[in-house]
């Protein structure tokens, strides 16, 4: 599908009917996905989609609208309608489009050509992980592999136009063994020379295997080594609260921290809208800005918000190349890595709790950072330098910034990081922070 | 979405997945139209209008699964994709521990809707924004009586239309109107801060705003925060009663009932996502509760926010009776799990997308209601604590261990309500939980919400409700 052409029809139609600002933007995708569950197939999937998206702007007054209906005649029908919804509007926050044009190619080091015309593979790389598990210990394991492509357009009004494509496959692998004793497996790539379903489906195998005399915690305060998963889940949440729209919104436990320490000093947080190995993010944003490198904690202190055009006018900054045109998000998310190597991070814990997987984060207020998450598969308990025995049934529980200050060390090794509940890929290195409390169900 | 051209993508799919080697085959063609307006801090941001067109096709080969969708709407791309699923499956069978087996008995033939009095079409970008901007007059500027600078809502009008047909012989037409609100408001006074998340949804038209009084509603929840914010009693830490709200006993009804009665995740499919259950298979007929729980799932309410009374399999749907006198008595089943029970669907399979493949999913799940007025059982507290409204909460990927804490709560002394508690927190068993409920009162009522499950990720709009719960016998924790 032409899908410049669809874009160069749709500015067409809204700069005729006299929009002072138009963007239209396409994004196409292919999704693949095998998943299965007590080692057998459950399902294959295959889908195949394109949307457009078209912001217009006039007077001050704003709207968007997304269609799939890429037939020409209803695009043109389509920005006609969006463009007479201008009418019963207000006139809201408006930046104009930058007067510079700007022109974005294709990264070609984001986009594997055989990962995008993967398909038939799907089923003997799910067997390859259930394979690894089952040797390692799990009895059955489930999971999913998804190969994904997607490929952007742009063009807006002030004639920045480009196209990006990118791919990834990642693999979320969960080994059972007895007693509902549980591990998990994560292969995350750009490529499909680089994707690992076997050492995945090892590690699930492994803890599932080790998890069975599993027992629960007594209640307190705990140091806390957080495997690269766990910690990138909580860091999203911490790239949330850095969304300018989360700090205007009041959902920030970031606002009115510009500049000041929010983090301990090993802690650093960037988001790149592009970086090698990186599973997502493209060359330009919502808005036609070109993505970036961008500081959100440097050394422990909050250096920077996300921004859009919006936002980053009202608090007098530049963009950051984070558009949403009304949420601006990041891409993909680095934490800086430390020098330690898991095994001294063990042996400088007293008496605490290696977590290597959670869910179901959820905050009892943004603006404060306070919350609780569930831990899940392989955890144990360390004493004096040496994990003693398997730990489950527990919750952790604290507020964002008082235990990212609490970091003590970070490690060399990390990971990239996107799943379930990790949905902005993140690179990520294990960390080890203090005093989390640890909470169970009364029963 | 044009019903003829529907059927047409519909049946020219299943022909050639049948023609491909499909033993059965099923096709859903679905159209969405969405308007949703937000007001931030009482700003207008730019409307927002999405429209979607698309189909998504099952097929079962040689004991497997394959699902394909595409929004091209063109008759060879949409056969190739029959052809395409049904390779799949068959290419997939070599990781087949077991074949897939289906239910195929009862295919509906019906149209259905629920009461719509003023059609959602005809939601405007002005019409939101003056039910926001109405909210925003009674909350704004402290008139709530606190001050809430961080102020996000967002109201929404969306159409779903689907056209259902399967090989066996089921044709379902579907329209599914829905409003919904959501909401966030947060409070600051003299460096305290209290959150409130709203939701409110119902399927139907326009008539919704007034019918759930939501102007009314939030403005009672911003002078509620108000109230929370400046209260600092610490909660009881002895043994006590708590009366879980509507709004809890609904959350806890979805959250330890609903979800780890999905037979999906008992039998271990949703492993690797949203985990299993602490159910087995076995467990049918299972003591969970005392003979006062009874839970339910109903997906032909009225209105209701989780109307299916039809589902996304062709089957129709009706009320299921989960916990019935502390028994485990039903799980919710799709055709797949059925087949594996050895029992029917009782119509519980949902997708909200063309794109997405139909899974078991909850409707409205709620606590059935009980004999007491609310004030009889408050009468039967001698020291409790009433949690009215909750925050954060989560729970164990097998259902078991949950957390619930309050936003407003009361505490309760021989029977009567008394001033605030903060904070208090329910972490419980479900055991535990079920097991110590001692009396329900006859006030049923809802809220709204999204329940996630699925990869990809699928939100289905659902209600959670109930009446006061009793629970005797519990210790509480604080934050």
């Amino acid at each position: 599908m032409d899908f410049q052409g669809l874009n160069e029809l749709a500015l067409k139609q809204a700069t005729r009917l006299g929009a002072e600002d138009a963007i239209a933007l396409t994004a196409s995708g292919k999704q693949r996905m095998i998943r299965f569950a007590n080692n057998s197939v459950t399902v294959v999937n295959h889908v195949e989609e394109a949307e457009m998206m078209v912001y217009v702007a006039k007077s001050k007054r704003r709207a968007i609208a997304a269609t799939s209906n890429l037939d020409p005649a209803n695009v043109r029908r389509f920005v006609s309608n969006l463009f007479s919804s201008l009418k019963g509007l207000a006139q809201s926050e408006y930046v104009p489009l930058p007067d510079k044009a700007r022109k974005f190619s294709p990264n070609k080091a984001g986009f594997d050509r055989k990962l995008d015309q993967a398909g038939s593979e799907l089923p003997e790389l799910a067997k390859a992980a259930i394979s690894a598990s089952l040797k390692a210990g799990g009895k059955r394991s489930a999971g999913v592999i998804e190969a994904s492509t997607s490929e952007s357009t742009i063009l807006t009004s002030s004639g920045t136009v480009g196209a990006d494509a990118g791919t990834s496959i990642k693999l979320n692998i969960r080994s059972f063994a007895e007693n509902d004793a549980s591990g998990h497996g994560l292969s995350c790539s750009s490529t499909l020379a680089d994707f690992d379903p076997e050492s995945a489906g090892e590690r699930a195998g492994a803890d599932a295997k080790r998890m069975v005399k599993a027992s629960e915690p007594e209640p307190g305060r705990y140091q806390v080594i957080l495997s690269p998963e766990v910690a990138s889940n909580l860091i999203e949440s911490v790239s949330d609260a850095a969304s300018a729209f989360s700090v205007d919104a009041g959902t920030s436990y970031l606002a009115d921290k510009l500049g000041k320490k929010v983090a301990a000093a090993s802690v650093s947080l960037t988001d790149h809208g592009w970086v090698k190995g990186g599973l997502g993010g493209r060359g330009f944003d919502d808005e036609g800005t070109p993505t970036q490198t961008t500081e959100i904690i440097r050394k422990g202190v909050l250096k920077s918000y996300l921004h859009n055009l919006t936002t980053a006018k009202k608090w007098r900054a530049p963009s950051t190349g984070s558009a949403g045109l009304v949420t601006p998000h990041p891409w993909n998310l680095e934490v800086g890595s430390g020098d330690a190597t898991y095994d001294e991070m063990v042996k400088e814990t007293k008496k605490g709790i290696i977590l290597t997987s959670n869910w179901y984060t959820r905050f009892k207020n943004y603006r404060t950072g306070e919350f609780s998450t569930v831990p899940r598969d392989g955890a144990y308990l360390v004493e004096g330098g040496r994990v003693t025995k398997p730990l489950k049934g527990m919750r952790a529980g604290d507020d964002l910034q008082r235990m990212f200050s609490s970091v003590e060390m970070l490690s060399k090794q990390r990971d990239w990081v996107e799943w379930w509940e990790v949905s902005t890929p993140t690179l990520c290195p294990w960390i080890l922070a203090d005093g989390v409390k640890i909470t169970r169900a009364y029963e | 979405m044009n019903p003829a051209e529907a059927e047409g993508f519909a049946e020219g799919a299943i022909r050639r997945a049948l023609d491909s080697g499909a033993e059965w085959a099923e096709a859903r063609v679905q159209g969405t139209k969405g308007r949703q307006f937000i007001m931030k801090n009482g700003e207008p941001q730019p409307s927002f209008f999405a429209e979607g067109y698309g189909i998504g096709l099952r097929v079962l080969s040689r004991g497997a699964l394959g699902f394909a969708a595409t929004n091209t709407m063109e008759s060879k791309t949409v056969s190739d994709l029959a052809w395409r699923a049904v390779r799949l499956a068959k290419s997939s069978s070599s990781l087949l521990v077991k074949p897939i087996r289906l239910d195929r008995s009862k295919p509906a033939r019906t149209k259905w809707a629920p009461p719509e009095k003023q059609k959602v079409e005809g939601a405007t970008d002005a019409w939101m924004r003056g039910v926001l901007k109405e909210i925003e007059g009674r909350i704004s500027d402290g008139k709530a009586g606190v001050k809430i600078p961080g102020r996000v809502m967002a109201l929404g009008a969306d159409l779903d239309e689907k056209f259902y047909i399967n090989s066996d012989g089921a044709r379902v037409v579907g329209r599914l109107p829905r409003v919904y609100f959501f909401g966030s408001l947060t409070a600051v006074e003299d460096g305290e801060t209290a959150q409130r998340f709203i939701q409110q949804g119902e399927t139907g038209g326009l008539e919704v705003v007034k019918r759930i009084g939501l102007v009314e509603k939030v403005e009672e929840e911003a002078r509620t925060l108000g109230k929370v914010i400046r209260n600092t009693q610490k909660p009881p830490t002895d043994t006590l009663d708590v009366v879980l709200s509507p709004e809890l006993s609904g959350i806890a009804a979805h959250e330890s009932v609903g979800h780890p009665q999905e037979a999906d995740r008992v039998l271990g499919r949703e492993g690797a996502q949203a985990g299993e259950s602490y159910l087995k298979a076995e467990s049918l007929g299972r003591k969970i509760g005392s003979d006062e729980a009874n839970v339910s799932d109903d997906p032909t309410l009225t209105n209701s926010n989780g109307f299916t009374p039809v589902d996304d399999e062709g089957v129709v749907g009706k009320k299921r009776k989960l916990i019935k006198n502390g028994v485990i008595n039903e799980f919710l089943q799709n055709r797949v799990t059925a087949s594996e029970f050895r029992t029917s669907s009782n119509g519980a399979s949902r997708s909200v997308a063309f794109d997405r493949e139909p899974i078991i999913r909850m409707s409205n799940t709620f606590v059935e209601p009980g004999d007491y007025s609310t004030d009889e059982l408050m009468k039967e507290v001698k020291h409790g604590v009433l949690f009215k409204t909750f925050t954060e909460w989560n729970i164990d990927d097998k259902r078991l261990n949950q957390r619930y804490v309050a936003l407003e709560a009361y505490l309760i002394e021989r029977g009567e309500v008394k001033g605030l508690v903060k904070a208090p927190v329910l972490e419980i068993t479900t055991p535990r939980l079920w097991g110590s409920v001692k009396a329900r009162s006859n006030r049923l009522e809802f809220e709204a919400a999204t329940c996630g499950k699925g990869d990809p990720s699928q939100g289905a709009p659902v209600w959670t409700g109930g009446p006061e719960t009793l629970l005797s016998g519990i210790k509480l924790g604080a934050r």
